[in-house]
C-alpha cells in the first residue's frame, strides 16, 4: 500500500465517521414530510447529501425500531411503497438535536 | 429485469429471516424506481450493461445484506486481547519446549531427530487453540465479562513493576537455599576415591575432582551475588554479565559432567562382579542420556540471561526498558556495582 492510497483510505475512514451522525439528522429532518426512501434519497441528493440505499435502508430500519419514525406500506403509482415519517418522539429528537448540532458547529468554526 | 430478480435473490440469501421480505421489497421498490427514471431520462430500455452499472454501485449482496445485521463477534473486541495473549502463551508454551528438546537431541544425540512428530504437534496446536477459542465464546456470552468489569477496584491493580529491581525475599531464598544446598553438596560428594553408601561402594573417576571445585566455586559465586543484590536491589549491567558468565560456565561444567562417565565401578558383597560392571555402566549411559535435558533447560536460563543484559543496555540507552514495566528513575543503577 502506497502512502498516498493510506493516506485516502484513512481520509475516507474518518469522512465516513464524520458523515455517519450527521445523516441521522438529514434523515430525521427531511421526514417531518412524509416520504418513501427514493424520493428520501433524492431530496437529500438534491441538497447536496449523497446517500446509497444500501445505507439508507437500515439507518430508516434503525431509526423506526428507536422510535423515531413510523412506517406504512401503501401503493402509488401501482407500486407499493414503503412511506416514513416522524413519530411525536423523533419531533423531539430532532429539536434536540438539531440543537447540538448548532452547538457543535459554532464550536467547531471557532476552533478551526 | 432477470439481472436485478437474480441480485435481490443474492441479498436475500443473507438477510435476517423474519425481515428478509420487507427489506427485499423496499430495496427492489428503490432500484426499479432508478432503473425506470434512467429509461425515461434516455427514452429505451436499459441494456443489462447499464443495469449492471447500477446494481455494481448498490454493492456486493453480501455487503448490502450485512449493513442489515446487528454486529456479530465470536470474542468482542474487549476480551479479544486477553484471548489472543492466553493463545500465544498457550501455543509458545506448547511448540517452543518441543522445539527445544528436539533441537537438544540433535545436537547430543542424532539418532534421535525423529523425536519431534509433527503431527502430533499440529494436533496438539489446534487443540489448544480450538479448546481457549470455545472457552472465551463462552465467557464472552455469559455475565463473567461485565462482572468482572463492574466489580474492578484500583487498589486491587498489581503495584507498578521495575523489571531490573532484584526482590529481597528471592535474594534472601537463593541464599538460603543455596547454602543449604552447598553444605549437603559438600558433605555428600566430597572428593574422595570411594563413597561407602547402605552397603555400596561407590568409585568415582579422579577428575571428579575439577568439576567438584569449580561447581562448589561457581555456588559461593552465586551466593556472593545474591548477597550484593539484597543490598543493592536493581540489577546492574556488570553483575547481570557476571550471573551470564557464572550460568554459562556452569552449563558448561554441567553438560561435561553428564558425558563425563564419573561412575568407574561398584561393588557390593551382595552383587556378583559382572552384574555390578553391568549396573555401572548402565548408570553412566542413563546420566549421560539425561544431557538433552541439561542443554534444554541451560538454554532457558541462559536466555533469561541474555534478555536482562539486553534490558538493561536499552534502559541505559535509550532510557527505556523493554516490555511494559514503567522506568523508576530513582533505580541506582547508572554506577554498575
Amino acid at each position: 500500500m502506497s502512502p498516498s492510497n493510506g493516506n485516502h483510505d484513512l481520509f475516507e475512514n474518518l469522512r465516513l465517521e464524520l458523515r455517519r451522525g450527521c445523516l441521522s439528522l438529514a434523515v430525521l429532518s427531511q421526514l417531518r414530510t412524509e416520504r418513501y426512501g427514493y424520493t428520501l434519497r433524492k431530496a437529500l441528493a438534491e441538497q447536496g447529501l449523497e446517500i446509497d440505499e444500501g445505507t439508507l435502508y437500515p439507518l430508516l430500519r434503525r431509526l423506526e425500531s428507536q422510535g423515531l419514525l413510523t412506517s406504512v406500506w401503501r401503493e402509488e403509482e401501482k407500486r407499493n411503497k414503503r412511506f416514513y415519517r416522524l413519530s411525536p418522539e423523533g419531533k423531539l429528537m430532532l429539536k434536540q438535536l438539531g440543537a447540538e448540532w448548532q452547538r457543535i458547529n459554532s464550536s467547531l468554526n471557532g476552533i478551526l | 429485469m432477470e439481472l436485478l430478480d437474480r441480485y435481490l435473490q443474492a441479498i436475500e440469501f443473507w438477510l435476517p429471516k423474519r425481515q428478509r421480505q420487507d427489506i427485499i421489497a423496499e430495496l427492489s421498490e428503490d432500484l426499479r424506481s432508478q432503473i425506470e427514471e434512467k429509461e425515461t431520462e434516455l427514452g429505451r430500455k436499459l441494456e443489462d450493461t447499464e443495469v449492471e452499472a447500477i446494481l455494481k454501485r448498490c454493492g456486493a449482496p453480501l455487503e448490502v445484506a450485512s449493513r442489515y445485521r446487528p454486529q456479530q463477534y465470536l470474542i468482542g473486541p474487549t476480551l479479544f486481547p486477553i484471548y489472543r495473549f492466553v493463545l500465544a502463551v498457550l501455543l509458545i508454551g506448547c511448540v517452543v519446549p518441543r522445539f527445544l528438546i528436539w533441537l537438544a537431541f540433535l545436537l547430543a544425540d542424532p539418532a534421535h531427530r525423529g523425536y519431534l512428530h509433527m503431527e502430533n504437534l499440529w494436533v496438539t496446536v489446534l487443540y489448544f487453540a480450538f479448546i481457549t477459542t470455545l472457552a472465551f465464546a463462552i465467557v464472552e456470552r455469559s455475565g463473567v465479562k461485565l462482572q468482572a468489569l463492574n466489580t474492578w477496584n484500583p487498589r486491587k491493580l498489581p503495584p507498578v513493576r521495575d523489571p531490573n529491581r532484584i526482590s529481597r525475599f528471592g535474594s534472601l531464598f537463593e541464599i538460603g537455599a543455596a547454602m543449604v544446598f552447598n553444605v549437603w553438596f559438600a558433605g555428600i560428594f566430597w572428593p574422595r576415591p570411594a563413597v561407602d553408601f547402605y552397603g555400596l561402594r561407590i568409585t568415582i573417576a579422579p577428575v571428579w575432582q575439577v568439576f567438584f571445585w569449580s561447581f562448589l566455586f561457581l555456588a559461593v559465586a552465586n551466593v556472593a551475588i545474591a548477597g550484593v543484590n539484597l543490598f543493592r536491589p536493581y540489577w546492574t549491567p556488570r553483575r547481570a554479565g557476571l550471573r551470564l558468565l557464572f550460568d554459562g560456565v556452569g552449563a558448561g561444567l554441567f553438560c561435561g559432567l553428564l558425558k563425563a562417565h564419573l561412575l568407574v565401578g561398584i561393588s557390593a558383597s551382595s552383587i556378583p562382579a559382572a552384574k555390578a560392571i553391568e549396573l555401572t555402566n548402565l548408570i553412566n549411559t542413563w546420566i549421560a542420556r539425561m544431557l538433552p535435558w541439561a542443554i534444554v533447560t541451560m538454554l532457558v536460563i541462559l536466555s533469561f540471561d541474555v534478555y536482562r543484559i539486553m534490558r538493561l543496555r536499552c534502559v541505559h540507552l535509550h532510557g527505556g526498558s523493554i516490555g511494559p514495566a514503567v522506568k523508576d528513575l530513582s533505580s541506582p543503577m547508572v554506577n554498575g556495582n
